[in-house]
């Protein structure tokens, strides 16, 4: 599981985008993140795998405090890079642009991270990857570009990277936003059946249909902090913050 | 005269080619520096930019041919001639280089971090194939540069294509003939290394390395 407290960031500039952020998020559950842009949900995703440092609090993964060691007198330094490393490969991340990388065919994306990571013999790699690949419906294409893959299917294959590794948490940001109205459903339907797989995962997102189908809580952020929280049926039926009202009522 | 040119065009040709290779390993052990948080290794590889791309290629050579002899290390015009190109052209090749690598999409070193790949596994990778797709078409550019740049070696006594014109010229006066063939020649090399920047590209794009737009 994983347990956010009091987390706290300040963009260069002096922006203040997380403002104390208390957030657990048990095995095996689904939240997702829901707010206007700005509101911090993305940077708050990205503190969690540490592709951006925070000024201040704790985020812990199965108890384990990550990527900041307290030091004397109440000061805290980064990890070091190893430390770094191996804790985000318990962690898959998925971008709102795919980012594969567009020398690599598919299956060679997939198979990158657990090769290097988990230092296992090339061939159990490729075969979980292989099996991977065919989960998300391309078991026929793992020798294609990505140039030569559709958005949608870009994306898919992004997931089973993410998944190669072996993930405690899967952290999806935006993971439909770039994609055509009609393969938003593809994409979709692969993180349905990772929900039946119980796997935990967080979520930013902008299609509060999907959200309240698959999330076990929505959490709403309003200028970095998370000012309601609950099960889908409550928070988006029965909103009781008068901003979140107000996004509500405005998102089709 | 045409096998005294084509002789002096095979000179041409060892000589790019020699300094191509210098310049390049050259380069691509410059272009980490220019990345590197340590300030002194950063301002070393810009003072060493900035002056070997500020220095004229005549004055390096002259540099470098008295210069060795100076430093007790005489081995001829030839050595002289390499180590020049080498010197010169590493700057540009570093650059091209860094520009590679700067042309790298943050989406992508975000995507290498989150799979927490060592820094070497990241670097051959990644980093190094993605930059080096960026940096091949200014990397054919000072290829070709450098093809046209050999000819000033003929001032420190270097035999090649335009100093084997000269001496035709001076021989049997036929100006334009000799300066056509050997404009000509030069014509037809950088020709070839255009061509041949073209296939590797032409075989890295069937290789994924461009985007969408193949």
């Amino acid at each position: 599981m994983i347990t956010i407290q009091g987390l706290r960031k300040c963009f260069p500039n002096g922006l203040e985008v997380l403002r104390g952020i208390d957030l657990a998020i048990g095995d095996g559950e689904v939240v997702s993140l829901i707010g206007r842009s700005g509101s911090g949900k993305t940077t708050l995703l990205r503190c969690i795998n540490f592709l951006e440092e925070y000024d201040a609090g704790e985020i812990r993964l199965d108890g384990t405090p990550l990527w900041y060691r307290a030091a004397t007198g109440g000061a805290r330094t980064r990890m070091p890079e190893p430390a770094i490393r191996a804790l985000r490969q318990q962690m898959g991340i998925v971008f709102q642009q795919f980012n594969l990388f567009p020398h690599m065919t598919a299956l060679e994306n997939v198979c990158l991270g657990p090769s290097f990571a988990h230092k296992r013999p090339e061939a159990e790699v490729k075969a979980l990857a292989q099996q991977l690949l065919e989960r998300v419906g391309l078991g026929g294409k793992m020798r294609s570009y990505p140039y030569q893959l559709s958005g949608g299917e870009q994306q898919r294959v992004a997931i089973a990277r993410a998944l190669a590794m072996r993930p405690k948490v899967l952290l999806l940001d935006e993971i439909t936003s770039a994609l055509d109205p009609e393969l938003v459903g593809e994409v979709l339907e692969v993180i349905r059946s990772l929900v039946l797989e119980r796997m935990m995962m967080v979520i930013v997102t902008h299609e509060l249909r999907f959200a309240r189908e698959i999330s076990h809580r929505i959490a709403y952020l309003s200028r970095g902090q998370i000012t309601e929280i609950g099960p889908p049926g409550e928070l988006l039926d029965n909103p009781q913050d008068s901003t979140l009202k107000e996004f509500l009522r405005r998102m089709p | 005269m045409l096998r005294l040119l084509l002789q002096g065009a095979f000179y041409t040709l060892v000589l790019a080619v020699a300094g191509i290779a210098g310049g390049t390993t050259l380069g691509l052990l410059l272009t980490p520096l220019g990345f590197l948080r340590a300030r002194p290794l950063r301002a070393f590889y810009h003072v060493f930019i900035f002056f070997t791309r500020g220095t004229p290629l005549l004055v390096l050579a002259l540099l470098i041919f008295y210069g060795l002899p100076a430093m007790n290390f005489s081995q001829g015009p030839y050595v002289a001639g390499t180590i020049v190109l080498t010197i010169y052209s590493s700057a540009f090749f570093a650059e091209v280089f860094r520009g590679g690598v700067l042309a790298i999409q943050r989406t992508h070193l975000e995507s290498g971090r989150s799979l927490g790949l060592a820094p070497l596994a990241f670097l051959r990778r990644i980093i190094a194939p993605l930059a080096l797709r960026y940096a091949l078409p200014p990397y054919v550019n000072v290829c070709v540069m450098m093809v046209k740049a050999s000819s000033i070696l003929s001032i420190i006594s270097v035999w090649e294509l335009t100093l084997a014109a000269r001496e035709i010229i001076e021989r049997t006066l036929l100006v334009f003939t000799a300066l056509g063939i050997a404009a000509g020649l030069y014509f037809i090399m950088c020709f070839g290394v255009d061509r041949l920047g073209r296939r590797v590209e032409r075989h890295l794009m069937r290789r994924g390395f461009v985007g969408e737009r193949v």
